[in-house]
């Protein structure tokens, strides 16, 4: 995982526009989803570190989060990560093209 | 090939993350497999959900399950565990798995394994839902398999010294001597790297870290009715 670059990680977002993605979304200790499918119709990356990142899905939907400072991109996904000083993940989101491990 | 020893004693510990057979129990673990026990642990999960990435951080959700089990493979090899299986369910997951065919596979591997021994959570006093899980269902394997073995739940720290306060009394309490085995204990701590590096004091020197151990650690019992020949030895 690398510090997000605003604008790499804004290129790899809209490369999931048209089409669908699997999302694992977590805050962490809180809540996690993992693979649900959404057709993703818009996204949005902003801040200036930590950054909120937004997909709007399905003609009826979005997921907002925030405190996202790490990323990691392949051709078929996209991690994002915020982590605290000491290394413990805050929150995730994951765009897959295919679904993650169950 | 190797004959089996019919009077080699045997330990079955069924956890639920990795990492919890090192913090919790890792001292009597060393312990015993000094001493030519065989050891064999189920990790329920491979502790993928868990908030702790490295510090600084170098895993995410998705590198993690490999990274924890190959870190509990090496914690493994400084305690001296031979055998080790996962049940592969999601980590924070347990209390959600079928619990007929976790306690079917718990039962598979006590038929399997014939352990003198068996180690697992409390049900109640587990601290964490996946360890009150995997102690539920393994306690439920136990009885209905009608297994010989001595049923022990692995408790924390020194919270034993005091049974009382959870209903229960000192001759419920196995207290183990583990003094002469606090460099394993540490060196398993160490092997679990992605949990441990936010605790500046397990890389302290080794003999400052190791003052940081008890020289006990407390197993209480499951199966009451069978009486223990004394209360520093689970066998």
């Amino acid at each position: 995982m690398i510090q997000i670059s605003k604008s790499k990680v804004e290129a790899v977002l809209q490369g999931f526009i048209g089409s669908d993605a699997y999302i694992h979304s977590e805050a962490t200790a809180f809540v996690f989803v993992r693979n649900f499918k959404v057709h993703v119709t818009q996204s949005f990356i902003a801040g200036e570190g930590p950054f909120r990142v937004a997909l709007r899905f399905d003609g009826h939907g979005w997921l907002r989060m925030e405190a996202l400072t790490h990323y990691e991109a392949d051709e078929n996904k996209l991690l994002l990560a915020g982590y605290d000083d000491r290394g413990r993940l805050n929150v995730a989101l994951h765009l897959g093209k295919e679904p993650f491990p169950e | 090939m190797t004959i089996p020893d019919q009077n080699t004693r045997k330990i079955l510990a069924v956890f639920a993350h990795p990492d919890d057979e090192s913090f919790i129990c890792g001292g009597t673990l060393a312990k015993y497999a000094s001493q030519g026990v065989e050891i064999t642990l189920v990790s329920a999960t491979r502790g993928e959900m868990g908030r702790r990435m490295g510090n600084p951080p170098y895993l995410n959700r998705e590198s993690l399950p490999a990274a924890r089990e190959l870190e509990l493979r090496q914690a493994c090899t400084c305690l001296g565990i031979e055998q080790l299986h996962f049940f592969d369910i999601r980590d924070k997951m347990v209390e959600f798995a079928d619990e007929e065919s976790l306690i079917a596979r718990v039962s598979a591997l006590i038929r399997d394994i014939d352990p003198d021994v068996v180690l697992t959570f409390h049900e109640r006093l587990g601290g964490h839902p996946d360890h009150c899980a995997i102690g539920k269902a393994t306690t439920a394997a136990h009885k209905r398999t009608g297994h010989r073995s001595h049923l022990y739940f692995i408790t924390f720290g020194d919270m034993m010294n005091h049974p009382e306060r959870f209903g229960y009394t000192r001759k419920d309490v196995i207290r183990i001597d583990v003094h002469a085995f606090l460099e394993a204990k540490l060196a398993a701590f160490r092997a679990h790297r992605c949990q441990t590096e936010i605790d500046e004091w397990v890389w302290l020197p080794d003999q400052e870290a190791l003052k940081r151990f008890g020289n006990y650690e407390y197993f209480l019992k499951g199966n009451t009715g069978t009486p223990n020949r004394d209360l520093q030895d689970l066998f």
